[in-house]
């Protein structure tokens, strides 16, 4: 018995110990700041990361220093995000944090980041798509690091052995509309008797958002009203049936498939793929007996507009952090050019500013420049909503739910329901 | 049938059985030992069930993720971890289930109830809670907090009380005749007797503690504590994804966990029924 | 020992005070909140400022056709898994609970799913599935049926998730099967040999009567573990095709995490909780189970 009651007192003992040795007391230093970010330390980007702090810590002027903490994250964002979170019930935010493209609206909403647009010295040499994300009611909150793409990567050999004359090929300058691009898939799709596109259409995730709505804008539709309140009037109006047919044709034809095989490109299956840059960096690595190449996306038809995906990690400034000058001071260093052209090698992701793209201009593979030359004309930013993450999922169920072409032969009511479904999100 | 016969039915029937079970483990082993490329060329055919036919590539993998990552680190927490779970969890839960199988007091079956309407709860659900909580007793970013929330299950401690409950009263009995409190009975007594009991929890404890991945990255900060499934999650998605490495790390990964099982299926066959505890 | 003694008391909290402390302060007071949270407007992002709107993410709720249509999933799912998993459970841990010549493969490999990587699971199987080039199609075909779409059909991917959980989880649930039959004292089987009696007269008189109370824990467990699903969809579908995979805690999850809002996911939560609660209290009246005493 005695024992007993010993090991209970032990075990709560453990845990009054545990409780005071526990939580590292916050720096007390005012010229010090903290930063979270979503990667690990072991990786390219982080690494990266850590020595531009390290530099940081030695050069600034006004004796400032930071001091990171790595947090990497899982798929699009979990963990981390859910650390964020946990962090501001308890309000133990570090000063600085990195945030997803799509968050800034919801961050700023909800009084989580701090405007900076003023303490940023670069802002001009930033791509238009860059300061599109990062900004909510006309107000600079974050500031991507870097860019990403997606275009159409195509294996050269398979094309020609289907008769495809790759000097014809679209380039930036002069994009193919969608029935343009419908005819090489038939051409492939008879040469090869399977899909020949392999456009992302097995997850229904963030890609489905992120890689199609370019389709909606180059059609000159969009999910939502200016004012980001309603859905109903744009997300069922005709260009968004236009889009959403388009789409469905693809699959109905046969020139996608809703359930690609893993790797088709990679290893030589299908001729084509809607991917994004990180791909150039696998390509090399692990395949590299493919020959292939990088168009743009297709456009409308109606409008020949080239509109493509964009978005990136950014940082912020935490709108309780009490180091304001610090703060800002690091934010700004991160984004001047030198920063962000070491972040866009170490970690082969395209510049996020024009004096970056000049900067790495010839330091990168001819598959990475299209994508570059494609980001600087065209990037277009995902809505900058706080209700988001709803919007998102409503139009990747709306991506998925049109490639059951037999299901939903009728678009128009499909949109119907949807929009009406962001509508709600968007209350 | 003679019996040859019979035996041969019965090891073809067991190993149909095993490869529908195995052949995912096989084909990550494989995957692992193989250049990232040969992995999508082979699928669909045998050789994706067999590493390269160069051996020197077997390997190769493995060095480049020992390049990338400090891999032991994070096997060395997870290790020390899942051993502190599991030992806790062991002790925890059986005491529990102690007091559940031979004790009559006062709330007995309705917190019996309680607990077990408690396994409805969706975890998933309440981490920020969890947090909150672990914020409040102070203990964010010490080893304490990724252990604490593991160690009492309601499942381990049911699975306990069906086991103590099999002991029959006489011999407790009779050791508290020879002056021996509660305490000497629980740790003397009743669990030397529940060896395959033990065996079970530990072992679906390790498993549990060693795949934890959300709850230790909330609460820690320090990357020096993570453990091995942070280093697992970021390797399969920080783009480039080389399957091969994914692969390897989940390999290394998976090693310890047979290793408790094995060591843990030996105590299994030593229940009532076995020999050792001196009861037929 | 058996008589009922107030002085027993002390020591049998006593001997539960390590689990009651630790359960209440990560899952009782979670849980707690959880229920109070149900009542408000809690947005994850602005935690400070939660207003109390009484029923009106209840009646929410029940307007929700995906929460709804996700309700029905589960019920499909759990009568679907349960008789097979559990089947497959004790078929498992009865083949293997012998001394035979390399019976440690045998026991290896039926768990080996158990400790296996969701990311090894999912790749494999998504592959093994493909409607036009996955294995399981490519055989089926050679006897002559037809290639199935499989998870990517609204109507049979729900089955094909049952399949592939069982396939996984069994393993789990054989090992307390075998803790289970290594209670059973061998005396009671010698006892019935001498009495002549066959392997399958020993099994229904003798194994499964005495492994009541394991299968018990087992079904119950089990039963809310599945009602519980979330992982296997997560990985395999993402809830689709058109939520015909998706599940109540999948979808409290993406409310809460995914869409920030708490109180609204917290009150599906609460009426999750009282759904499952109610099927469990019917489900134990029914097999009379036994009174936790």
């Amino acid at each position: 018995m005695k024992k007993l009651i010993l090991l209970v007192f032990g075990l709560c003992m453990a845990v009054v110990v545990a409780a005071c040795s526990g939580e590292e007391a916050s720096s007390g230093n005012k010229n010090e700041v903290s930063m979270w970010v979503h990667t690990s330390n072991e990786t390219a980007e982080g690494k990266e990361m850590q020595s531009l702090i390290d530099q940081f810590n030695e050069e600034n002027e006004e004796g400032y220093t930071a001091k990171i903490e790595f947090i990497p994250r899982s798929g699009s964002g979990g963990g981390y995000e859910d650390k964020i979170n946990a962090a501001l019930t308890t309000d133990t935010l570090p000063d600085v944090l990195t945030l997803d493209g799509p968050n800034t609206a919801a961050y700023a909403e909800a009084g989580m980041i701090a405007p900076i647009g003023d303490y940023i010295s670069n802002k001009d040499d930033l791509l238009p798509s860059i300061i599109q994300q990062g900004t909510y009611n006309d107000e600079l909150y974050a500031v991507g690091y870097s860019e990403s793409g997606v275009g159409i990567f195509y294996n050269k050999q398979m094309l020609e052995d289907a008769g495809v004359d790759l000097a014809t090929l679209p380039t930036v300058e002069e994009p193919w509309d969608w029935n343009e691009f419908m005819d090489l898939n038939e051409t492939l799709v008879k040469e090869y008797d399977q899909p020949a596109i392999d456009m992302g259409l097995k997850d229904q995730s963030e890609w489905l958002m992120y890689a199609f709505t370019p389709f909606l804008w180059s059609q000159g539709g969009s999910i939502v009203s200016e004012d980001g309140t309603k859905a109903t009037g744009f997300f069922n109006d005709e260009n968004s049936v236009k889009t959403m047919s388009f789409i469905q044709e693809m699959v109905e034809k046969g020139y996608t498939t809703k359930t690609p095989v893993e790797k088709g490109f990679q290893t030589g299956k299908y001729p084509m793929m809607m991917t994004g840059s990180w791909t150039i960096a696998e390509m090399k690595s692990s395949y590299p007996d493919v020959n292939y190449g990088v168009m743009p996306y297709p456009t409308s038809p109606d409008t020949n507009e080239l509109v493509s995906p964009s978005g990136s990690w950014q940082y912020a400034m935490s709108a309780t952090t009490d180091k304001e000058e610090a703060a800002a001071a690091l934010i700004d260093f991160l984004t001047q050019t030198e920063a962000l052209t070491k972040i866009s090698l170490a970690n082969s992701v395209l510049p996020a500013a024009t004096s970056v793209i000049e900067e790495i201009r010839g330091e990168v593979s001819p598959q990475m420049q299209v994508l570059i030359d494609q980001n600087a004309k065209s990037a277009h930013a995902r809505p900058v909503l706080p209700g988001y993450p709803k919007v998102s999922r409503t139009f990747q169920e709306t991506i998925s739910d049109v490639t059951y072409f037999e299901e939903n032969q009728d678009i128009q009511k499909l949109l119907n329901t949807k929009s009406s479904q962001i509508d709600k999100a968007l209350q | 049938m003679s019996k040859p016969v019979k035996r041969i039915i019965e090891y073809s029937f067991l190993t149909l059985l095993a490869s529908i079970f195995i052949f995912p483990m096989i084909w990550m082993i494989a995957s692992s030992m193989k250049p990232e490329g040969d992995i999508y060329v082979d699928m669909g055919t045998i050789q994706s069930f067999f590493p390269s036919i160069n051996p020197s590539e077997w390997f190769q993998t493995y060095q480049a993720l020992f390049e990338r990552f400090d891999v032991l680190k994070y096997v060395f927490n997870s290790v020390m971890y899942a051993v502190i779970v599991t030992a806790g969890s062991i002790v925890v839960n059986a005491m529990a289930g102690y007091a559940f199988a031979k004790f009559n007091f006062t709330g007995k079956k309705f917190l019996f109830g309680l607990l077990l309407s408690l396994l409805i709860v969706p975890m998933e659900t309440l981490i920020i809670t969890q947090f909150t909580v672990a914020h409040e007793l102070g203990i964010l970013n010490t080893r304490m907090a990724v252990v604490l929330p593991m160690l009492a299950n309601m499942l381990f401690i049911y699975l306990f009380r069906n086991f103590f409950k099999a002991v029959p009263d006489e011999i407790i009995e009779s050791v508290q005749l020879d002056g021996a409190n509660y305490w000497t009975i629980f740790w003397k007594i009743i669990l030397p007797m529940s060896k395959p009991a033990i065996a079970t929890v530990g072992t679906l404890s390790f498993i549990a503690s060693w795949n934890d991945y959300l709850w230790p990255l909330m609460v820690l900060t320090d990357t020096e504590k993570f453990p091995l499934q942070v280093a697992i999650t970021n390797i399969n998605s920080t783009p480039p994804v080389y399957t091969n490495q994914v692969m390897a790390i989940l390999t290394l990964s998976t090693i310890p966990l047979i290793i408790v099982y094995i060591v843990a299926q030996k105590y299994l066959l030593q229940g009532l029924g076995g020999s050792g505890t001196g009861i037929k | 020992m058996k008589k009922l003694n107030s002085s027993m008391n002390l020591p049998a909290y006593l001997f539960l005070s390590p689990a009651l402390v630790l359960m209440g302060l990560f899952l009782i007071i979670p849980a707690l909140m959880a229920i109070y949270y149900a009542f408000t407007d809690y947005y994850l992002l602005t935690p400070d400022n939660k207003q109390f709107v009484g029923l009106d993410n209840f009646i929410e709720i029940f307007k929700d056709p995906i929460f709804l249509q996700s309700l029905k999933n589960i019920v499909l799912f759990v009568v679907c898994v349960i008789p097979i998993q559990i089947g497959a459970a004790l078929g498992l841990a009865l083949l293997i609970n012998k001394n035979r010549r390399g019976n440690i493969f045998f026991k290896i490999a039926y768990f080996a799913p158990v400790v296996l990587s969701l990311v090894v699971i999912s790749v494999l199987w998504l592959y093994l599935l493909n409607p036009s080039e996955g294995l399981i199609n490519v055989l089926l075909e050679k006897v002559g049926i037809e290639a199935q779409p499989f998870l990517s059909s609204p109507k049979q991917a729900l089955y094909t998730i049952v399949f592939v959980s069982a396939w996984q989880g069994a393993g789990y649930q054989m090992l307390i099967f075998l803790a289970g039959l290594q209670n059973i004292p061998s005396s009671v089987y010698e006892a019935s040999k001498i009495d002549g009696a066959n392997k399958w007269q020993n099994f229904i008189h003798i194994t499964l009567p005495l492994l009541r109370p394991t299968t018990l824990l087992i079904m119950i467990t089990t039963f809310i573990a599945a009602f519980k699903l979330i992982i296997q969809p997560m990985v395999m579908t993402q809830g689709g095709p058109m939520n015909s995979t998706m599940t109540p805690v999948y979808y409290i999850y993406q409310s809460g995490f995914s869409d920030r809002l708490i109180g609204y996911s917290s009150a599906m939560t609460v009426v999750f909780g009282i759904v499952i609660g109610l099927v469990t209290i019917v489900q134990n009246k029914l097999s009379k189970g036994d009174d936790g005493s």
